[in-house]
């Protein structure tokens, strides 16, 4: 039970608010290079597992290491192991990691004015954009889709009103000249507050949330507002607590959000993607194991 | 020491006044009864600490709120610290769940329409018999007293109209009396419009509404005593939640214990006058309305 009452509806009502229609499962050019065995690292599997023995295991001098500390670790230790791949892939190096920019978009969407404000956790932001992940005629179709309505519940529920001085603020955290201006893939790691706890449905919706904001303030820079994108922006953002991650893309193919028709953005979310079952420390036989690792 | 040396001085400054006051008050005779009620005018200091932190301070909010609040008990102690009502104390903690007796309250953009809402959770309350439901409408959400067969994910109506024609009522929805049938069984009974119910709140308890008569209306209350209210006032339609509530069977002593509920005295006492059963008459009916030709009755 609990806290149920704090932003009921979650991801749907995240994807009212950014005007997107939601797809299950990641896009296929993004999940079918993982099995290319090029694609893959030397000792893939031995090198992951050490990566989560030395997050969950070694990185401390108490017994266990907290929970904040440990998501942290291992998702710092499977970046560098994505990054190793560098000589073959050299995309790789026109990326940079920035953490803790702030961001700020805000949007008009029928009578009222919403906004994202915030620092966010981690940031991997690259030289070049990335490329579209639909084309033409999937957009146009989503003009099709109709969105939710959460009748007799506004959409606005359980969102903080707070007084607006200064209108259309759009900072994308970077100043203008900045070598790596693209937002390439976002990281959410849990809150270490435990009053603000999120439960995985609001944690998928701030990962929207966020996702739309770094891709609006790109937008509203190159093409100003309430226009519809001929190259649409895509976005990327994982999310864990450690054991559990949550992958998204997002692409924004219309900045006119005041109406609820016309084209639609798009939301491809792949949810509760376990990396491996549990870590366990059993001290009577002096050994800690692993189990299950799950490829990927 | 010092305590008894500033009373003395405020002392001498109170009786320092009434030599004024037989100044001007020299014509008069009443003289002789100034200088007595001048030492009366002295009061000492109040030595011991204030009582008042263990009274209902703790609701002292002024933003409405879902969340759960902290409750302070009372032990059935009044503000000077003795007991007033026997037999409360102790019992299983709870938290406070606000809950929202007006009915009729709009948000404040969307005044004057009737609204529906949605039931997100009906749910137990440990502060009273009846069940309570979390409703959403628009943009705020609020905790009310559940009906009979509510349940998540009902559409619930409240309305201030009151048409020519008797609305056919769904149960948990939320009319003035003037707009329902006669004979429907209405809850959470407002006696004056918009103050909020006050009556029939209890678990499975109902009151019938009798008839309509010019301006006003006459409702049965659970203890078959009839009450003359506005048509305005809003009610609920239907039977407050948890109807097995009197029929449930406390067991033993210690279930009372964590109810709050001290026993009792065991000394016996011959029972007088008021014990027995008595068949009466129905008291005459209570009426609410201020009409000046009511009150002369």
């Amino acid at each position: 039970m609990g806290f149920i009452h704090r932003y009921m509806q979650g991801v749907r009502q995240a994807l009212w608010l950014t005007k997107s229609s939601l797809i299950h499962g990641l896009p296929s050019h993004i999940t079918s290079p993982a099995a290319v065995p090029e694609n893959q690292l030397l000792n893939q599997d031995e090198r992951v597992q050490n990566a989560i023995k030395h997050a969950r295991f070694w990185d401390t001098t108490e017994p266990r290491p907290k929970k904040e500390k440990y998501s942290n670790t291992l998702l710092h230790n499977l970046l560098h192991l994505c990054a190793t791949l560098q000589p073959t892939h050299p995309a790789i190096g026109r990326r940079i990691l920035a953490e803790n920019y702030s961001l700020a978009a805000s949007w008009k969407r029928g009578d009222d004015l919403f906004q994202v404000r915030g620092q966010n956790g981690l940031l991997h932001c690259s030289m070049d954009p990335l490329p579209r992940v639909c084309g033409e005629t999937e957009v146009l179709e989503t003009s099709d889709q109709i969105l939710e309505s959460f009748y007799p519940v506004s959409p606005t529920i359980d969102l903080q009103q707070v007084n607006v001085y200064k209108e259309e603020i759009n900072c994308s955290g970077f100043r203008e000249g900045y070598p790596y201006p693209h937002a390439h893939t976002l990281y959410f790691l849990e809150t270490p507050d435990s009053n603000s706890k999120l439960r995985p449905e609001q944690f998928r919706a701030k990962m929207i949330m966020f996702t739309f904001g770094n891709a609006l303030a790109r937008a509203h820079k190159l093409y100003g507002t309430q226009s519809v994108l001929e190259h649409p922006i895509t976005v990327q953002a994982v999310g864990t607590n450690g054991r559990i991650f949550q992958f998204l893309v997002f692409q924004l193919n219309t900045t006119d959000l005041s109406e609820d028709d016309g084209i639609k953005n798009q939301v491809w979310l792949e949810e509760d993607v376990e990396l491996y079952d549990f870590a366990k420390v059993r001290p009577l036989i002096k050994r800690k194991e692993v189990k299950h690792l799950e490829m990927f | 020491m010092a305590l008894k040396c500033l009373t003395r001085t405020l002392r001498s400054l109170t009786l320092s006044q009434p030599a004024l006051l037989s100044s001007q008050a020299a014509a008069q005779p009443k003289l002789g009864a100034q200088v007595p009620s001048a030492i009366s005018l002295y009061r000492g200091f109040l030595t011991t600490a204030s009582l008042e932190q263990n009274r209902t301070l703790w609701k002292n909010m002024d933003k409405y709120t879902i969340k759960p609040m902290g409750m302070k008990k009372t032990g059935g102690r009044d503000h000077t610290g003795k007991i007033r009502t026997r037999g409360i104390g102790g019992g299983h903690k709870q938290k406070y769940r606000w809950v929202d007796f007006q009915r009729l309250r709009y948000e404040p953009s969307k005044e004057g329409r009737p609204f529906e809402e949605k039931v997100v959770e009906v749910r137990y309350d440990p502060c009273r018999s009846a069940d309570i439901a979390l409703v959403a409408g628009g943009n705020r959400k609020r905790w009310i007293i559940a009906t009979e067969n509510m349940q998540a994910g009902d559409i619930i109506k409240t309305s201030a109209v009151i048409g020519r024609m008797a609305v056919s009522a769904n149960e948990g929805d939320a009319y003035p009396l003037g707009a329902l049938p006669v004979g429907t069984l209405v809850n959470n009974l407002e006696i004056q419009p918009g103050k909020g119910s006050e009556y029939i709140r209890a678990a499975g308890t109902s009151g019938v509404l009798l008839r309509k008569v010019n301006g006003t209306a006459i409702v049965q209350l659970p203890s078959k005593q009839q009450v003359q209210v506005l048509e305005t006032c809003i009610v609920t339609v239907g039977r407050v939640s948890n109807i097995d509530h009197n029929k449930r069977i406390i067991g033993k002593a210690g279930r009372n214990r964590w109810l709050g509920i001290r026993p009792s005295s065991g000394l016996w006492k011959r029972k007088g006058g008021w014990a027995g059963r008595k068949i009466k008459p129905l008291p005459p009916m209570k009426s609410y309305i201020n009409l000046p030709s009511i009150s002369a009755n």
